[in-house]
């Protein structure tokens, strides 16, 4: 059952993923500037600049532009980038590597931090230490995550000199020296991310703490750590994990700015690189694949859920 | 206190790091870049940092020196025909490609000839076939292994200071293993001090030394001159973000940073152990007036503009004292920028204000497009608006990104934009790259037929006296007319830690980063 | 005692942040957008009370007036954001079936819609300015609306007094604006405050990236990314827009917490 559900929602998402790619499309057309001006800069002169975008195939119809470039898409080729003529495909799966893992790296420290922090604050709801917890949290997340990357580069980088300010190492060639490389970008990213997921987790574990069954399971006369421990935490995560979802889905697209931040080859500055340079094909790629990555995250948190729901554990 | 705890542990990790790190070989001489190169292929796929790179890796016959005049580099001598129609360049001895063959004709006559394929696609095709006006080669010849004969239509004053143009990738000499043998590129052997290492998208480009570079003697000269591999590797490091840049030298985590941002120098300069150079180039920052805008169409109205400004203020302001002010199209480093052109009306808003009541000019909005991609560009643009308001104009400000600003200028569609030109190398092209039919090409900014007829001139002539006095017609009409106000030539900035010898910033804007060394 | 805490506070905050905001449509104590490029970057003082910025203008002024824009920008995303979300919503789940599975595909297609290109791309079409980051964070946060308003919609149409309205005979526009809307003001109201904290947010790091509300006039976000260069030499050029951003979003958040807990209490029916 659950794998028909899974396939009927990704069915829905073809139509989602088309309607992307057309949205994607256009507004990269309707944006003034165009590759091959870029190239020549401000010294081209018309002929040129004619016989640049005919090799590069942007003086045909748009709509034969588009069913080209979705034609090959289907077929797993996003084309080649106009920048540097890389297959954009390969490019994006490189770059994504980077972003992802920072991603899962940041959303993970900062569920660990947030979500016994936020069941904690709920539990003592309105005391002192949940007003703490709260005033920190929403503090955290008031940071703009540009300015605080900033401020880490100066003070970890620049001041004490523990890592290095730019670069990048794969995990694959050198898993301590790639450590030492996303540490900042992590830590920044995780510590915005934990001021969201501590108010979130906070209020899902008051919701689950307003519940029969916790009464009940007090009734029975279980310490309260057990309560929280067995009952609150498991499903407070449940709620979190939809948001959780949300948060992973959204960063895997937009931490442009902490990858500028920090000079990281990651999916957002390939995506904002190419916007800035019209580069077609990498945006169109990347969106594309970004699209598809928030619609499985999502795919996979409502899957997730049932085996978090209080209902089922309740019972 | 949790977070102090993981920091703590991963400073742990990064110390525990640090000595395998401190084994490997010693560190390439890094420099950072401000973008990705976008190929290998000289004068083809290429921007300004594409050429940067590549310039340590090919040579052609002749290169620019440090004023930006052609001098032979890969020729030993090169003679003009009395009629301008031929160039014979004689081939220096004891030079090889990297691949370790010698350089003679043949490979000359091999890169001349697939330059002017049009496959190639070579950025500077048109200059040298005619469609630009600029040149038209019509034969190559190779009479023995060391001479190579160019034969043109017509005389071409600039045809040397075409083939040495960076963005031309200095027409550099390349061996055919360059190309695979179903005719694909595969990577530039040329003859330069350095050969291509590995390039990793987005994040560096690394060149080694080419253990058989055959060096002139002397010292180094722009692209010419004595070239030493001082340092055995070198890297280039893709840093998009200034501050970023600027932070990762602080730190010692790249040796150079090229193109410093005008908002960072302040504080490099503050720094101990950060050296900043400076020099002016020969690209030009200024104020472009479409001469087709209703409003703008009156000169009244543009001159009252330029009274308004208090254009040495407005540099100082924005480059402070690392370039003057420059009222002339022509560069300061320009041979031909003589005492005339550095005449220029001083601010007079009691004027700007009499003029603009003559032109009956009732305080109409002017839009005036910048962007901030080039911070010079914008400040220049927010000068202005201050400066003007102060003689009742009313500039308001269309902040967009380069690109879009970029398509509004080749398409003129513009009141006035804030706009800065690359390097243009001989004084000919300075006026070339303003003057022109607005019909056929809409980014000239001056469409005067007498101006054009001059600039012909100019670009035919190869005679010293004969174009000095050209220049100094066109700069009289230029300045009557103010179909643009010119305000400085860009600065080409490098901030360089202090174990690094040999940087030196100079007319092309180009980082070079032969005889250059650390440490020592 | 706590939700009075956040109230008071959060109440606080918002009306310092608004009436400075308003106040400086009226008044500053520097022209904020007069440039001395000869008194550039100099430290607070008697005279520019959080000192000059990289021009040589006022920051406090600037601050203010960067008050004014920024709230303006945010405080009309949201409405955007809420008015055309609940459209979306109320539509969707009102009617259900063909309808809301097609509006419901719009809504994901422009979820799964990285931010930054639509900026970008309506910032191009609709030209620079304030306008445009309305429109673009304003469509960037409609999809959340529309969701929650559908959500909410969806349940309270199973309810007795929707049901009972029906039967007397209301017409589905009437039952829809007298028994529903009401329905979704409590969510939407929670949501419209941390909208405008996350559009306050966006907006600096569109301005980041070179798109935010497009300089010389100011908004917190633009000012925060042009003292980047300065962070270590003219600190106070970061610190009062950031101090500035990081509160009102402190005084959002805590009033939106209030709200929740006003709008919803203790004893809600489960």
């Amino acid at each position: 059952m659950t794998l028909a559900y899974a396939l009927r929602r990704l069915g829905m998402a073809v139509p989602t993923l088309l309607l992307v790619a057309i949205a994607v499309f256009a507004l990269l057309r309707l944006v003034p500037g165009d590759p091959a001006q870029i190239m020549l800069g401000d010294a081209a002169d018309p002929a040129q600049l004619q016989a640049l975008r005919e090799s590069m195939g942007l003086d045909l119809p748009w709509p034969v532009q588009f069913l080209r470039w979705l034609g090959a898409a289907l077929r797993g080729d996003l084309g080649l980038s106009l920048a540097n003529g890389q297959a954009v495909l390969p490019l994006i799966l490189e770059r994504f590597q980077v972003t992802a893992g920072i991603v899962l790296l940041a959303v993970a420290l900062a569920a660990l931090l947030a979500i016994p922090l936020g069941t904690l604050a709920a539990w003592k709801q309105n005391s002192a230490l949940d007003l703490a917890v709260v005033g920190g949290a929403t503090l955290l997340l008031s940071i703009p995550s540009f300015w605080l990357g900033l401020l880490m580069l100066l003070f970890f980088g620049l001041k004490l000199g523990w890592v290095p300010v730019v670069g990048y190492v794969g995990f694959s060639e050198d898993a301590a020296a790639a450590l030492l490389y996303i540490a900042l970008p992590v830590l920044t990213l995780a510590l915005i991310e934990t001021g969201v997921l501590t108010r979130m987790a906070r209020a899902a574990a008051i919701d689950v703490l307003r519940l029969d069954y916790i009464a009940h399971a007090r009734s029975k006369g279980l310490r309260e750590s057990t309560v929280l421990r067995r009952h609150v935490l498991p499903n407070a995560f449940a709620p979190t994990l939809t948001l959780l979802g949300i948060v992973l889905g959204n960063l895997l697209g937009g931490i442009a700015v902490i990858e500028t931040v920090f000079t990281l080859p990651g999916l957002g500055r390939l995506m904002v690189d190419g916007i800035y340079a019209r580069d077609y094909p990498v945006v169109q790629g990347t969106m594309l694949f970004t699209a598809t990555i928030y619609v499985l995250v999502n795919l996979l948190t409502d899957l997730l859920y049932p085996f978090f729901d209080p209902r089922v554990t309740a019972e | 206190m949790k977070t102090g705890v993981l920091l703590a542990a991963l400073a742990a990790t990064a110390l525990a790091a640090l000595p395998a790190r401190a084994q490997s070989p010693a560190p390439p001489l890094r420099a950072s870049l401000n973008s990705d190169i976008r190929g290998t292929q000289p004068g083809g796929n290429r921007d300004f940092n594409t050429d940067t790179v590549l310039m340590h890796v090919v040579e052609g016959l002749v290169a620019l020196d440090e004023r930006a005049s052609p001098v032979p580099l890969l020729a030993e001598a090169v003679e003009i025909a009395e009629d301008g129609l031929s160039y014979r360049f004689t081939l220096r001895q004891g030079v090889t490609f990297h691949n370790g063959a010698p350089l003679t004709s043949a490979e000359v006559l091999w890169s001349l000839r697939r330059y002017l394929d049009p496959a190639t696609q070579w950025r500077c095709l048109p200059d040298l076939n005619g469609s630009t006006g600029l040149a038209r080669i019509t034969a190559l010849e190779a009479p023995d292994a060391r001479t190579v004969v160019i034969r043109l239509e017509k005389p071409a004053a600039l045809l040397l200071a075409t083939l040495a143009r960076p963005d031309c990738g200095g027409t550099g000499i390349l061996h055919p293993d360059s190309v695979a043998a179903d005719g694909n590129w595969k990577k530039p052997v040329g003859t330069g001090p350095y050969l291509l290492g590995e390039w990793r998208r987005g994040q560096y480009i690394e060149l080694e030394r080419f253990a058989g570079y055959a060096a002139l003697p002397g010292p180094r000269n722009g692209f010419a001159g004595g070239k030493q591999a001082l340092m055995p590797r070198l890297r280039f490091v893709v840093i998009p973000d200034s501050s970023a840049a600027k932070a990762a030298l602080l730190a010692g985590n790249i040796d150079v940073m090229s193109d410093v941002a005008a908002a960072e120098l302040q504080e490099l300069r503050a720094r101990p152990g950060i050296a900043v150079l400076a020099a002016p180039t020969m690209g030009m920052s200024g104020l472009l007036m479409q001469t087709r805008d209703p409003l703008l169409k009156d000169a009244r109205i543009r001159r009252a503009i330029a009274l308004s400004l208090d254009v040495p203020e407005m540099v100082a302001g924005i480059v402070g004292q690392d370039a003057p002010a420059n009222p002339s199209p022509l560069p300061v480093a320009s041979p031909y920028h003589d005492a005339a052109q550095a005449r220029y009306p001083a601010r007079d808003l009691a004027q700007a204000r009499r003029l603009l009541a003559e032109a009956g000019y009732r305080g109409q909005p002017i839009r005036l497009v910048t962007t901030r991609r080039y911070p010079n560009v914008y400040d220049a643009a927010l000068a202005a608006q201050g400066m003007a308001a102060e003689a009742g104009l009313r500039i308001e400000l269309d902040v967009l990104d380069w690109a879009t600003t970029l398509d509004r200028y080749s398409r003129g569609d513009y009141q006035m934009m804030s706009f800065i030109y690359s390097p243009r190398l001989d004084a000919a092209l300075s006026y070339e790259m303003i003057t022109g039919p607005k019909d056929t090409q809409p980014r000239k900014v001056w469409e005067e037929p007498q101006a054009l007829a001059l600039l012909q001139r100019a670009m035919s002539t190869t005679e010293a006296g004969e174009r000095q006095r050209i220049f100094s017609a066109l700069y009289s009409l230029f300045m009557q007319q103010v179909p643009m106000i010119v305000l400085f030539n860009q600065v080409d900035y490098a901030a360089v830690r202090q174990d690094v010898r040999g940087v030196q910033p100079w007319a092309s804007g180009q980082l070079r980063l032969w005889n250059v060394a650390r440490g020592g | 005692m706590r939700p009075r805490l956040n109230a008071l506070l959060g109440g606080t905050l918002m009306l310092l942040v608004l009436s400075t905001a308003t106040l400086s449509a009226l008044w500053t104590p520097h022209n904020p957008l007069r440039i001395a490029m000869r008194s550039r970057l100099q430290p607070p003082s008697a005279l520019h009370w959080l000192g000059t910025d990289e021009m040589g203008r006022d920051v406090l002024s600037r601050l203010m007036a960067g008050a004014g824009t920024s709230c303006l920008v945010a405080a009309l995303t949201v409405l955007g954001a809420v008015v055309l979300g609940s459209g979306i919503g109320l539509l969707a789940g009102f009617a259900r079936g063909m309808v809301d599975r097609l509006l419901m595909l719009v809504n994901d297609a422009l979820l799964a819609f990285p931010g930054i290109l639509l900026a970008l791309g309506l910032l191009a079409v609709i030209g620079p300015g304030q306008w445009g980051i309305v429109a673009a964070l304003g469509l960037a946060y409609t999809p959340t609306v529309a969701r929650i308003v559908r959500g909410a919609v969806l349940s309270l149409r199973e309810r007795e007094f929707v049901e009972a309205s029906f039967s007397i005979g209301n017409s589905a526009a009437y039952t829809l604006w007298r028994h529903v809307l009401p329905g979704t003001v409590s969510p939407l109201t929670v949501l419209a405050t941390s909208l405008f904290g996350w559009a306050i947010l966006a907006e600096s790091a569109l301005s980041f990236l070179g798109l935010g509300v497009p300089p010389p006039a100011p908004s917190w976000g633009n000012m925060l990314a042009a003292a980047r260069p300065y962070l270590e030499s003219a600190t106070w050029l970061s610190l009062a827009p950031g101090a500035c951003i990081a509160l009102t979003l402190l005084g959002v958040n805590l009033l939106g917490d209030a709200l929740r807990d006003h709008f919803d209490p203790r004893s809600r029916p489960q």
